[in-house]
């Protein structure tokens, strides 16, 4: 298996008051990743290097977060990454042309010279090397392989979150949408191995296509005429559906049981586009405790609980708590933050008091000046 | 480089094959141009940006020392955007020749059994370079002094103090700045006017004094001690082009230290006017859970203890009640649980051992205590 085909962003994030929306994959993670890091870098980690990624709206951060793909060593003369954007075809208006880009995927698909292929969206972040599932899904035989991970579904993620019942040998009987909160279940990673004979039969007639509607409609009418299998996942898993799951995955980060698994597992890294920012500044009045802090800050003031991505300023006297500050941030001296969560390139003036609460945390949109 | 060349009006020639003895063992394994510095960059980073942002982008880098780290850091330089088509980056160690196979002997010998590489860019100027100074320097500007006082040689110049001037190449120069004597490091400077060991020369001229110099046994094959003296004994214009700002030559201990120090206290070296470009690692942000103040801190390093005006590249680890003060870790270095780190530069994967002290408060003129590192198992 050499072929991934990325359904990136069907369903873009709504942030906040709903003003703001981002495609999943281009989701900021982890003080300087993207959520598309992960899927790519493991992708890479697992011999992975065709990949077809298809494309939806507001793509244009992807594409150049991602650029030739050099980060994940999928800058090749042949194989490497492709975009497949919609376009107008022909006589067709451009509102109505969202089925081209899947199908034209699938053409892909079908050349390249692999049995299986990966199907995934970019929405989680995890480390794994897919010739595990592989493994198992060319022994058993089976058309499809999900992957799946025991957890219980959070209540802020329902919407997002795909079930799985299995039966003997872990076979797929059931596939649900918005399961019941509070108890274990098989969560869908989004993930899936699949034979490509198979995989080309079950998208013949798909327009848009993304993994929630994978699962609950097209593979969930295939349950009978195809073996469908399930594979657990036991490492770390997050999948950011919304502004809660965003905040509530990131500050997973501050703990290093979480974080170091996720980052190296056994030599796996999660790589993603390098900058040329500086080491991070602390000054002689910092004041950090339990933080992860990216590169080329200044860090004056107090941070406590908080991720801070790139080139974020904390200017003396300001406090910041329980927080995500996003890529260049700046805090003004004298203010005063608890649970909050700025997008990139955010004033907050000095003396500024903001509060959030731990279940709602209160979100600065792109480039705002409070 | 696929014939036909494409022709460029200036070639950059860095200097990289010197073992820069006066570092001890951070030179142990490297060459001196890819010692760390500042918590993210290598030496030759500032040189080979530096001409990247000056327009230049055909450079041939002269390696000898412990090549293997330094070939594989600049690779085909895409992290300087010199991955070109036409121009980019070449690395040029020494090598057998259908006639004579000898190692570089000098500088200037260096650059002679490179005459070839320069010629295919066909160039009227040559810039060379030491790839082991912190600057940031537009050659550009440099180049248009040449032109414009119609030099066969230009040096870029920077005042020291007097006292501290036997450690240069010094020169004496008229009203206009045309060098009337050139004394490589001279035991009773007359001048404080030093080589930066930056020079544009007309390659025409450089070319005949480099065959010149070639023939002469009793030659050190030197720019500075050989080649200038040469091209000023024959009368051609060699000028000194002053240049204002930050340059720093840390081929000492002490003075990497004091360079590592000159970023924590002024990081304008990142900023994005004149961005110094590095091959990045790529890990997680570094995670804080002890104290730390006035120290620069790079991605993937863990601090559990306390940190004190110091430099910590990426992946370096301080562990649970030890402290750091005064000092350098270069990458994935490890200071175990209640070790005391005072004024020392821990190598690259080095460690302190729990609960050991490693050197003392800095007195000014001794060199900070060297961790080594560990290169190869």
């Amino acid at each position: 298996m050499h072929v991934g085909l990325c359904l990136s962003d069907l369903h873009p994030l709504l942030y906040g008051d709903g003003s703001t929306s981002r495609t999943a994959a281009a989701v900021h993670f982890g003080g300087h990743y993207r959520l598309i890091d992960f899927t790519l870098s493991n992708m890479d980690n697992s011999g992975i290097h065709n990949v077809a990624m298809v494309l939806g709206s507001q793509y244009q951060s992807l594409i150049n977060h991602i650029g030739a793909g050099r980060a994940w060593d999928l800058a090749r003369s042949s194989g490497g990454i492709t975009f497949f954007p919609p376009y107008p075809a022909g006589e067709r208006p451009f509102h109505d042309i969202r089925d081209e880009p899947l199908q034209r995927a699938l053409v892909y698909v079908e050349r390249a010279r692999s049995n299986h292929v990966l199907v995934t969206d970019c929405s989680s972040a995890y480390n794994l090397d897919f010739r595990l599932p592989l493994q198992q899904h060319e022994a058993s035989g089976a058309d499809v392989t999900a992957l799946y991970v025991r957890q219980q579904p959070l209540d802020i993620d329902r919407p997002h979150t795909v079930a799985y019942q299995l039966g003997e040998e872990g076979a797929i009987t059931g596939i649900s949408a918005n399961p019941t909160i509070g108890e274990e279940q098989n969560i869908s990673m989004g993930a899936f191995i699949v034979r490509k004979d198979a995989l080309l039969r079950l998208l013949a007639n798909e327009g848009s296509c993304d993994v929630i509607r994978f699962s609950c409609s097209v593979l969930a009418g295939a349950l009978k005429a195809l073996k469908v299998r399930s594979w657990l996942y036991e490492g770390y898993y997050a999948r950011v559906s919304s502004l809660e799951t965003f905040f509530h995955y990131n500050m997973d980060m501050l703990d290093p049981r979480k974080r170091e698994p996720l980052f190296n597992s056994g030599g796996r890294r999660i790589n993603t586009g390098v900058r040329n920012s500086l080491p991070t500044k602390y000054g002689s009045e910092a004041k950090v405790r339990n933080s992860i802090v990216s590169n080329g800050c200044l860090i004056e003031g107090t941070v406590e609980n908080c991720v801070i991505f790139r080139d974020v300023q904390v200017k003396p006297g300001a406090v910041v708590r329980n927080s995500i500050l996003q890529r260049n941030t700046l805090v003004g001296s004298g203010a005063e933050l608890n649970w909050i969560v700025t997008d990139h390139d955010v004033i907050i003036s000095a003396e500024r008091n903001l509060l959030g609460h731990r279940n709602h945390p209160v979100y600065i949109g792109i480039g705002k000046v409070v | 480089m696929i014939t036909p060349f494409s022709q460029k009006e200036c070639v950059a020639m860095l200097l990289a094959g010197g073992r820069g003895t006066r570092l001890e063992d951070l030179t142990a394994h490297v060459a001196k141009p890819a010692v760390a510095f500042g918590g993210r960059y290598r030496l030759v980073d500032f040189t080979l940006s530096n001409c990247v942002l000056s327009g230049i982008d055909t450079i041939g880098v002269l390696t000898q020392y412990l090549p293997l780290f330094l070939h594989d850091y600049i690779g085909k330089g895409q992290p300087w955007n010199l991955d070109l088509m036409s121009g980019g980056v070449f690395l040029l160690p020494p090598y057998e020749g259908s006639s004579n196979s000898d190692w570089y002997s000098g500088s200037a010998n260096a650059v002679y059994q490179n005459r070839h590489f320069i010629e295919s860019y066909n160039p009227t100027y040559v810039l060379v370079l030491a790839g082991d100074h912190i600057y940031k320097m537009d050659y550009s500007a440099m180049l248009n002094y040449h032109k414009e006082v119609k030099a066969d040689c230009t040096i870029a110049v920077i005042e020291v103090p007097l006292e501290e001037a036997s450690r240069y190449g010094i020169m004496r120069v008229n009203t206009s700045d045309r060098i009337t004597r050139f004394d490589e490091k001279p035991a009773k400077p007359k001048s404080n006017l030093a080589s930066m060991g930056i020079y544009i020369f007309n390659w025409q001229v450089l070319k005949e004094h480099l065959n010149q110099d070639n023939t002469e046994d009793s030659s050190a094959h030197d720019f500075g001690r050989n080649i200038i003296p040469a091209i000023l004994a024959a009368k051609h214009r060699m000028f000194a082009y002053r240049f204002q700002g930050y340059w720093r030559d840390v081929g000492t201990l002490e003075s990497l230290w004091e360079g590592n120090m000159d970023i924590l206290e002024d990081p304008s070296l990142g900023r994005p006017d004149w961005p110094i470009m590095t091959r990045g690692r790529n890990r997680p942000p570094h995670h804080i859970v002890g104290e730390v103040t006035n120290s620069l801190v790079a991605s993937g390093c863990s601090i559990r203890g306390k940190v004190e005006n110091s430099v910590l590249a990426s992946g370096a680890t301080v562990e649970e009640g030890a402290v750091v003060r005064n000092s350098i870790l270069m990458a994935d270095s490890l200071v175990q649980q209640g070790a005391t780190v005072e004024y020392s530069i821990l190598d690259e994967r080095s460690v302190v051992n729990a609960g050991t002290t490693i050197g003392t408060p800095r007195v000014a003129g001794t060199p900070p205590t060297v961790v080594p590192g560990i290169w190869v198992s």
